[in-house]
């Protein structure tokens, strides 16, 4: 009854696709992490209207399902005279919206820096600009590891929608060739283990990161 | 809301989704005032959105489209001297995307019925759609439509061909029991695997499916809905109105040397007459 050949004739065509959904989800976080500083940063300034636009700005993309966003990017745009190409549409949405998650994951670790810290480097003489760059982000980036690599496997699962706007990915070649072949058991027990395997390595990037990057030697 | 007259493997929630995204779309009129035909041909490539999950008229096979309709609209390329390029689509997504524009026309093929010709341009019909019944292969319980009396059948939610089982099974002495799939792809793993006896669907498919496995399903004949007709579809507006003349035109040519009855032969196993032009849907 399981048809094993069908697994090993599809995986060729599978693993193909799931370059796509890594690039796809990859690029989207690797564009999503600079909004995400430039909000997170606009929600930690003193202006008001900096904060403003970040709050608004991460109400927005994390009060809106992605689908529906991705389907507002790809069919409403249009009527403004914003035609993008489906590529656009699919990288363009998860960035900006896994970007209104990162804003505030970044928010918190900056928070979780003790001021102690910041008042000690002051005193030894760092500037401002010091302290961002050598001290703040470095152990916000650290603190929050454990919760950016969360949002980057969420972010490969998530790219399983951006089949609405017509761009083909794992989820989507999965479908296809279940119901082309009317044999969906292994084919999507195979996309899952595919989606299982980018994740797990993630992790496990994370996790070396995590330990070549300790916290006991931070602090 | 119209009947859908096709499976999806997406919910029902991302139909409404799509379709309340694009609600606005309808009534703003989009800025495509030029003629589509001559945009088509200025840019050499007629761009045709489908779903690549509708075998036999699109499907994948070894990761390419495969099917009648890559077929047809080679011989449609042909004719009118343009490149065609196909973008696959949830069906829930494929006639919105037509009226935002992002195609020229839509491949599928759907039913013709009543309320979407109020909405869209359908081309002249390419294949009979009447609904049939699908059996286990050698199951002699069924031997007519009518057998399925009291049985389990199954068919897609939100279709026309569940509408039309509902309606026929009314007209029967004790109405089957109907038992109502996301997609049509797993109503015919249940008949396999013979937790329903019958899987109500248009004969084109199911007839391509008994081709492709004849020893686990049959057909029933004869179709026992109402007489419908597969069509590709296009906009309704004036701009897109030279275009499917002249897609017409081709299909209506290929009607009368015969390349279509081939096709039919090809995917179906058999040929199927149609009307050069449906005027007036039955359902």
């Amino acid at each position: 009854m399981f048809d094993f050949n069908l697994i090993i004739k599809s995986l060729p065509m599978l693993l193909e696709a799931s370059v796509w959904t890594v690039v796809y989800s990859l690029t989207s976080v690797a564009i999503g992490f600079c909004i995400g500083t430039l909000m997170c940063a606009a929600g930690l300034s003193a202006s008001r209207l900096g904060r403003g636009i970040s709050a608004f700005y991460v109400s927005f993309f994390r009060g809106v399902p992605l689908l529906v966003q991705l389907l507002i990017s790809y069919y409403c745009l249009p009527l403004i005279g914003v035609n993008v190409p489906s590529s656009v549409a699919a990288v363009g949405t998860l960035a900006l919206c896994t970007g209104a998650y990162l804003a505030e994951i970044l928010r918190g670790g900056f928070l979780g820096i003790s001021p102690g810290l910041i008042e000690a480097a002051r005193m030894v003489g760092l500037s401002r600009r010091q302290i961002l760059t050598r001290i703040e982000v470095p152990l916000a980036v650290r603190l929050t590891l454990p919760a950016l690599v969360n949002e980057t496997t969420m972010m490969v699962k998530a790219s399983s929608l951006i089949s609405v706007v017509g761009v083909l990915e794992l989820t989507r070649l999965a479908q296809n060739i279940a119901t082309s072949t009317f044999q969906p058991l292994e084919i999507y027990l195979t996309a899952g283990a595919i989606y299982f395997v980018i994740n797990g390595a993630i992790t496990l990037l994370g996790q070396l990161a995590e330990s070549r990057f300790r916290l006991e030697t931070a602090r | 809301m119209t009947h859908l007259t096709r499976r999806s493997a997406v919910s029902r929630a991302l139909r409404l989704a799509a379709l309340g995204a694009v609600a606005s779309l309808a009534f703003t009129g989009l800025a495509r005032a030029e003629d589509l035909l001559a945009k088509v041909k200025a840019k050499g490539e007629l761009t045709v959105g489908t779903e690549f999950q509708f075998a036999p008229f699109d499907f994948v096979e070894d990761g390419k489209q495969s099917g009648m309709n890559k077929e047809i609209f080679a011989e449609i390329g042909k004719e009118l001297g343009v490149k065609v390029s196909f973008l696959d689509l949830p069906w829930p997504s494929v006639l919105p995307g037509l009226e935002a524009g992002k195609f020229d026309m839509v491949a599928g093929p759907a039913t013709i019925t009543k309320a979407r010709m109020e909405r869209y341009r359908f081309t002249s019909p390419i294949a009979n759609a009447t609904v049939a019944i699908l059996k286990k292969k050698g199951d002699a319980s069924i031997t007519k439509p009518e057998d399925i009396a009291g049985k389990k059948v199954g068919s897609a939610k939100a279709t026309a061909q569940l509408a039309q089982l509902q309606e026929f099974g009314k007209t029967l002495p004790t109405p089957p029991v109907v038992q109502e799939y996301v997609d049509f792809s797993q109503s015919y793993a249940d008949l396999g695997a013979g937790r329903i006896v019958a899987v109500a669907n248009s004969l084109p498919n199911i007839a391509y499916l008994a081709k492709t496995k004849p020893n686990v399903f049959e057909v029933v004949e004869p179709p026992f809905g109402k007489p419908v007709y597969f069509g590709f579809i296009g906009s309704k507006g004036e701009d897109a109105k030279s275009l499917m003349d002249a897609v017409d035109a081709v299909l209506v040519k290929m009607k009368h040397d015969g390349r279509l009855a081939a096709l039919q032969k090809k995917w179906f196993g058999t040929e199927m007459a149609t009307p050069d032009q449906v005027t007036e849907a039955s359902f």
